[in-house]
C-alpha cells in the first residue's frame, strides 16, 4: 500500500486550512481540515480492506474458428476428445474473460493490467459486485503456441485515489494455439508422390476386411461399385494392413524463423493427421527436442500439442535417439545432419523415407540435394498456407 | 521563435462530466453559504447562472484549442472583476457588500468558460473554498456545518471522479462501502474536531472581511443603542459622559456577533472624572489613523503576556462608532476611511457602525492571574500615574470609611486591597436592574452604598472606582459589553443589549490597567482567559452538569498531550472494527458447506505456496500446481496437502484437525 501524490496534496490542504483556522479563529476551518484528514485516514482503512478481498479472474470463454480453420473439418468423434473448452487453431479468435472476484461484500475500485499473448490489456471498474466483475476480451488472429497471461497486476485503491496498492499475479498459460492441419493426401502432388513411391499404408494389404469411404488418392481399382451404388457415394475396399504403420516425423530443431517453424509444424501436423486417421502411429522427434510420448502416438491432439510448443517448449529434454519407425518423413528448413542420419537409419532398416523442405528456394537447394541422395521423394514448399 | 502554446496538456478529469459537476456543486455550496450568511444576493445569483453556462460551454469546447482572442477576452473580464473589486472595496461604488466574495464569485464565473484542464478545475474549487471561508467568518450557527460538510463531499466527489477517470472506469462504487466511507469520514472528522486541541497561530492578523463605511469624521449623530451613554457629543455617536441619575432600557436584542479566540470583555469608552453623579473624560485629544493599524503604531506588548487572539465583530444594529474590543489591542482593521484613537486607547469610527459591518481586532492576552498580580513589586502606584485617576471627587467621608473597613486586614499588596474591596461589594450589595430614581440632591454613590444597597453595574463600578481612589489606588471606569452568550465550540459570542456593562480598571505599575468587576455574579478579576481551544472542552462547558465534563476538561487542559489518549482510543476502535470484520468474513466464508477445518487447511495450503515461492495461478488446478512444483523438502507436504484439498473441495471430506496440525508441524 503506497500513498499517492494526491494524499500529499490532501494533507497539505488540510494543513493550510488548519493554519487559516488557527490564524483567524474560525472553527469551521478546523472542522473542514478535520474532515479532510479523516478522509485520508478512512481511505487508508478502506484501501487495505479493498485490497484484501480482491482476486484476479482469468478464464477462456471460448474460441471462434477463422475461415479455413481445421476446427470445422475435423470429425465429430475427434472433436469430442478435443482439449476443453475447444481446440484453438492458429488464426482463430480467442474469447477471454478477465475480471475480479471479491470475498464477502462488493468492493472497488480496481484496475487490471497485463498481457495475454503479446496484447496488452487493461480494464478498470469502480464497482466489483459480490458476484464478481467480468469483462470480455477478444483476441483475434492468434499465432501458434502457448497463450500466456503474464505480468498481470491488480491495482486497487480507495475511492478518492489517496492510496494505491499494486499486486503482481503469477504468470499462467491460458490457452494453447494448435498449428493448422489439413489432409495432404488431397494434394495432387502428394498423390503422385504416393503413387510413385507406393509406400505401404493402412489398407493396402491383401486380405480384404471391409469397405470405407473413398478418399482422394485411392486407386480406382479398389472402388467397390456395389456398395457405392448402395450408399450413393464412392466406397472402396479396405484391406487388412500388413502391420501397423509407425510414422516418424523428424522436425528441424532450429528453424530459421518463426514463419518456417509455423510451416514445419503445419506440415508435421498434417502428416500426423493423415497417418493417424488411417490407423497409424506417429512419433515426433527432432535433434535436441523431447520426443513425443509413445503412449500418445495415436492421439492427434497430443501430436498437435507437441507441435504447438515446437520448437521452444519441446526443447530442453534428453537428447534421445530417433524412434524406431517403419516410415519417416523429415520436415525441415535445412539439411540438419542428425535428421539426415536418422532418415538414413530408417532407410537402412527397410523403411520408407520422405522429406519436406520449407523455406526459400535458394536456402533449401542444398537440403533438397542431400535428401535426394537418400532416394526418397522430396518436396519443397514455401511458408504460405494452405499449400 | 517557437509558437506560443496556449493549450495545456490534457488530463483525464477534464473529460469527466461528473468531475465538472462536483466542481460546480462545490461552487454552488459556497455561494449558498454567502447568500445565507452574508445576505448578499445579486452577484451570487448572477454568478451561479453564468458559471453554469460557462461549464457547459467549456465542456463542449474542451477539445478545442484556446484562441488568442478568447484568452484576451477572459483576461479582460478578470481585470474588469478586479476593477469592480477595487471600486467597491475602496469607493463602495456598488454598495460595498462583501466585495471580496463578489470578486471571487465573478472570477469563478469568468474562468468557468475556460475550464479545459484539471488545473483549471482545481482553481475553481479553491476559489469556491475561499468563498466558503468568507462565509464561515459570518457563520454564527451550527447549520453552517452542513454546508462545510457538503463542500467537503464535493471535493471528495471530484477526487473520486478524477481517480476513476484516470483508471479508465465509469463512475460507480459499492453502495454499502461508499456509505461506510462517507459516514466514517464524517464521524471521524467530527470526532477529531471535537477531541483534538485546536492550535492558535503565533502571529495572527486581523481578518479582512469587510462591509466598508466611507463616511468621514463630520456632523453630529445621536446615540441610538448604547443605553449606558445618554448624551450625544461626538460625531461617531459615542458620548463622553455617563449620568448615574438615568438608566436606559436594556432589551434582549442582539447587538453584535463576536467571533473570538477567547471570551473577553469588549471594552469601549473609558471615563476618568466623576462629578455630581456624572462621569466624564478629562482628555479630549485624539490621533487620526489609517483603518489598518499595525502593531508598530500601538503600545508594545504587555510583558509576560500569554499570546494574542483574533476577534471579528459583526454589527447587527446601528451602534455608536466605538471599536469595542478586548484590550490591550495588538492590531486592528476596520473598513472605514480612517480611525481616531483617543487618549485612553479607545478607537472611534467616523460614522455609526451599520448593521452588517464588520471589523477585526487582534488583542494581547496579558497574564493577569491572581498570583501574577500578587507578585507586583511593592511600590506606590500613584507616583506612576496621572493624578486624575486618584481624584475621588465628591466621595463622602462615610464612603471613605467604608472603604477602609472593607479592606481592613488585607493591605499587604495592592492586589489584596483591590480584591478585598471587590469581594466586599459583591458580598454585601445586591445586583438589580430594577432600580428607582436617585432622589434629588442625593449623591448616587451614597444612595447606593448606604440607602438602597441595590444597584447595577454602573453603581458598583463607580463606587469601587472612587473608593479605590480614596485608598490611593489609581482606578477608572470602563464601559462596553460583557462577553455575552459565548459558544466555546464555535468560539463565538452573541452580545445583546443587556450585556452592556461597566467595570473598573485598576492601575498596576507592572501590568497597566487591569479590569476588575465588582458586580455580583461576575468574576472579580475580569481578565480574559484562553479557552482550552478544544471543542470537547467547549462541549463540556456547555453541559456543566454532565459528569463527563470534568474528565474532558482535565484532558483538554493537557494541551497537545491530550492527543495521546485520543489516538489510543481511536486505535482501539480500529482494532475492534478490524477484528469484527475479520470474524464476519470468516463466518461468511464458512456457511453450511464448510468443513470443520477447511479454513485451517486452506491457510496451510497458502503457507506451502509461499514457502515454495510461487503462488498457484487462478486457472491452475491443485494437481497442475503440484506437477509444476520443484523437488525439495516441501514437496512431500505439498503432495499430502494437495490430496487433502482435492478431497475436501471435490468430495466434501475435509480432514481431521489433527491431520492438518500434523501437516503444519511437518511444514514447520
Amino acid at each position: 500500500m503506497s500513498p499517492t501524490p494526491r494524499l500529499v496534496g490532501a494533507l497539505a490542504l488540510a494543513a493550510v486550512i488548519e493554519y487559516y483556522g488557527a490564524s483567524s479563529e474560525v472553527p469551521w476551518l478546523f472542522l473542514l481540515a478535520s474532515w479532510i484528514a479523516a478522509l485520508c485516514a478512512v481511505s487508508l482503512i478502506f484501501a487495505l480492506w479493498n485490497r484484501a478481498g480482491l482476486r484476479l479472474h482469468l478464464s477462456v470463454r471460448g474460441a471462434s474458428a477463422a475461415p479455413g480453420s481445421p476446427a470445422g473439418d475435423l470429425p465429430t468423434h475427434l472433436m469430442r476428445n478435443a482439449p476443453l473448452p475447444e481446440p484453438i487453431f492458429e488464426g482463430d479468435a480467442l474469447s477471454m474473460e478477465i475480471g475480479l472476484d471479491t470475498t464477502g461484500a462488493a468492493r472497488g475500485p480496481a484496475r487490471l493490467v497485463g498481457f495475454i499473448g503479446s496484447q496488452e490489456i487493461s480494464a478498470a471498474t469502480g464497482l466489483v459486485p459480490r458476484s464478481g466483475w467480468r469483462q470480455g476480451v477478444e483476441l483475434r488472429g492468434l499465432r501458434r503456441g502457448p497463450v500466456d497471461a503474464r505480468a498481470w497486476v491488480l491495482e486497487s485503491s480507495d475511492f478518492a485515489g489517496l492510496f494505491r496498492s499494486r499486486r503482481a499475479n503469477p504468470d499462467a498459460e491460458v490457452a494453447l494455439v494448435l498449428p493448422r492441419v489439413t489432409s495432404l493426401a488431397a494434394r495432387p502432388q502428394a498423390r503422385e508422390l504416393e503413387a510413385s513411391v507406393a509406400a505401404p499404408r493402412a489398407g493396402s494389404g491383401t486380405e480384404m476386411f471391409g469397405v470405407r469411404e473413398y478418399r482422394p488418392g485411392d486407386s480406382l481399382r479398389r472402388i467397390h461399385w456395389r456398395s457405392s451404388a448402395r450408399h450413393g457415394e464412392l466406397v472402396v475396399r479396405e484391406y487388412e494392413p500388413p502391420g501397423i504403420q509407425t510414422l516418424g516425423i523428424f522436425c528441424d530443431p532450429g528453424p530459421a524463423n518463426s514463419e518456417v517453424a509455423d510451416q514445419v509444424a503445419r506440415l508435421a501436423a498434417s502428416e500426423a493427421w493423415d497417418c493417424i486417421r488411417n490407423g497409424g502411429r506417429v512419433m515426433l522427434w527432432g535433434p535436441g527436442l523431447t520426443a513425443s510420448e509413445p503412449g500418445e502416438a495415436r492421439s492427434l491432439w497430443a501430436a498437435l500439442e507437441w507441435l504447438a510448443r515446437y520448437p521452444t517448449r519441446a526443447a530442453g529434454g534428453q537428447d534421445a535417439d530417433p524412434p524406431r519407425v517403419t516410415e519417416a518423413v523429415a520436415v525441415t528448413g535445412g539439411a540438419h545432419p542428425e535428421v539426415v542420419e536418422a532418415l538414413e537409419m530408417v532407410r537402412r532398416r527397410g523403411g520408407m523415407v520422405r522429406a519436406w523442405v520449407v523455406g526459400d528456394a535458394g536456402r533449401a537447394q542444398g537440403a533438397i540435394e542431400k535428401f535426394m541422395d537418400l532416394d526418397g521423394p522430396v518436396e519443397h514448399v514455401g511458408t504460405e498456407w494452405p499449400l | 521563435m517557437a509558437a506560443l502554446k496556449l493549450r495545456l496538456p490534457a488530463s483525464p478529469v477534464e473529460n469527466s462530466l461528473e468531475g465538472r459537476a462536483f466542481v460546480f456543486s462545490g461552487f454552488c455550496v459556497a455561494v449558498l453559504a454567502i447568500v445565507l450568511y452574508g445576505q448578499d444576493y445579486v452577484v451570487p445569483a448572477a454568478g451561479v447562472a453564468a458559471t453554469a453556462i460557462g461549464h457547459v460551454v467549456s465542456y463542449l469546447g474542451r477539445a478545442r484549442k484556446r484562441s488568442m482572442l478568447g484568452q484576451a477576452l477572459l483576461a479582460s473580464l478578470v481585470f474588469a472583476g478586479l476593477a469592480y473589486f477595487l471600486a467597491d472595496s475602496v469607493l463602495a461604488l456598488f454598495g460595498g457588500v462583501l466585495p471580496q466574495a463578489n470578486f471571487a464569485i465573478a472570477l469563478v464565473a469568468v474562468t468557468s468558460f475556460d475550464l479545459k484542464t484539471r488545473r483549471n478545475c482545481y482553481s475553481s474549487l479553491w476559489i469556491s473554498l475561499a468563498i466558503l471561508y468568507l462565509a464561515a467568518v459570518y457563520a454564527w450557527d451550527y447549520p453552517f456545518g452542513i454546508l462545510v460538510g457538503l463542500w467537503a463531499v464535493c471535493l471528495a466527489g471530484f477526487w473520486v471522479a478524477s481517480h476513476l477517470r484516470r483508471m479508465g472506469a465509469r463512475l460507480s462504487a459499492p453502495p454499502a462501502a461508499l456509505a461506510a466511507v462517507v459516514l466514517g469520514t464524517l464521524a471521524v472528522g467530527l470526532a477529531g474536531f471535537v477531541l483534538i486541541p485546536q492550535p492558535t497561530s503565533l502571529a495572527p492578523s486581523p481578518v479582512v472581511v469587510s462591509l466598508p463605511n466611507f463616511v468621514s469624521f463630520k456632523g453630529e449623530l445621536e446615540n441610538p443603542a448604547l443605553p449606558l451613554v445618554q448624551l450625544s457629543g461626538d460625531p461617531s455617536g459615542a458620548t463622553s459622559t455617563i449620568d448615574l441619575h438615568y438608566r436606559g432600557r436594556l432589551g434582549d436584542s442582539p447587538v453584535m456577533y463576536v467571533r473570538t479566540g477567547a471570551p473577553a470583555y469588549w471594552r469601549g469608552l473609558v471615563f476618568d472624572t466623576y462629578q455630581g453623579g456624572v462621569w466624564t473624560t478629562s482628555k479630549r485629544g485624539f490621533l487620526e489613523m489609517q483603518p489598518y493599524i499595525p502593531p508598530r503604531l500601538l503600545p508594545p506588548a504587555p510583558p509576560n503576556n500569554l499570546g494574542t487572539f483574533v476577534q471579528v465583530f459583526r454589527v447587527l444594529r446601528p451602534l455608536p462608532g466605538v471599536i469595542n474590543a478586548a484590550y490591550p489591542i495588538q492590531s486592528l482593521y476596520a473598513p472605514v476611511t480612517s480611525l481616531r484613537e483617543d487618549s485612553y486607547g479607545t478607537f472611534f469610527t467616523p460614522d455609526l457602525l451599520q448593521p452588517g459591518q464588520t471589523y477585526s481586532v487582534v488583542s494581547y492576552l496579558p497574564n493577569l492571574t491572581a498570583n501574577e498580580l500578587k507578585n507586583e513589586p511593592a511600590a506606590n502606584a500613584a507616583q506612576f500615574i496621572d493624578p486624575i485617576y486618584l481624584d475621588d471627587g465628591a466621595l463622602s467621608q462615610q464612603a471613605r470609611s467604608l472603604a477602609l473597613t472593607a479592606v481592613g486586614g488585607h493591605t499587604a499588596t495592592e492586589f489584596d486591597e483591590v480584591m478585598a474591596l471587590t469581594n466586599y461589594l459583591q458580598t454585601n450589595f445586591r445586583y438589580s436592574q430594577q432600580l428607582g430614581h436617585v432622589p434629588a440632591g442625593r449623591d448616587p454613590v451614597d444612595w447606593f452604598l448606604f440607602d438602597v444597597k441595590i444597584g447595577y453595574c454602573e453603581q458598583f463600578a463607580t463606587a469601587e472606582t472612587l473608593m479605590l481612589r480614596s485608598l490611593g489606588i489609581p482606578a477608572r471606569l470602563a464601559t462596553g459589553y460583557s462577553t455575552g452568550t459565548y459558544d466555546p465550540v464555535l468560539d463565538q459570542s452573541v452580545v445583546r443589549e443587556h450585556d452592556a456593562h461597566a467595570w473598573v480598571e485598576v492601575w498596576f505599575p507592572s501590568h497597566g490597567w487591569v479590569p476588575v468587576d465588582p458586580s455580583p455574579g461576575f468574576s472579580a478579576l475580569a481578565a480574559t482567559q484562553f479557552p482550552s481551544h478544544w471543542a470537547a472542552g467547549g462541549i463540556a462547558r456547555l453541559i456543566p452538569h454532565l459528569e463527563i465534563g470534568a474528565p474532558l476538561g482535565a484532558i483538554g487542559s493537557l494541551g497537545l498531550v491530550a492527543v495521546i489518549p485520543v489516538a489510543v482510543a481511536i486505535a482501539v476502535l480500529v482494532v475492534f472494527a478490524w477484528a469484527w470484520l475479520r470474524t464476519r468474513r470468516r463466518r461468511g466464508r464458512g456457511g453450511t458447506k464448510a468443513g470443520p477445518c477447511e479454513s485451517e487447511l486452506l491457510r496451510l495450503y497458502e503457507r506451502v505456496q509461499r514457502k515454495l515461492g510461487r503462488r498457484r495461478a487462478p486457472p491452475e488446478t491443485p494437481l497442475e500446481y503440484l506437477s509444476g512444483a520443484s523437488p525439495g523438502p516441501v514437496l512431500g507436504v505439498l503432495e499430502q496437502v494437495t490430496d487433502a484439498v482435492n478431497e475436501g473441495a471435490y468430495a466434501g471430506r475435509w480432514p481431521d484437525p489433527n491431520v492438518v496440525r500434523g501437516l503444519a508441524d511437518r511444514l514447520s
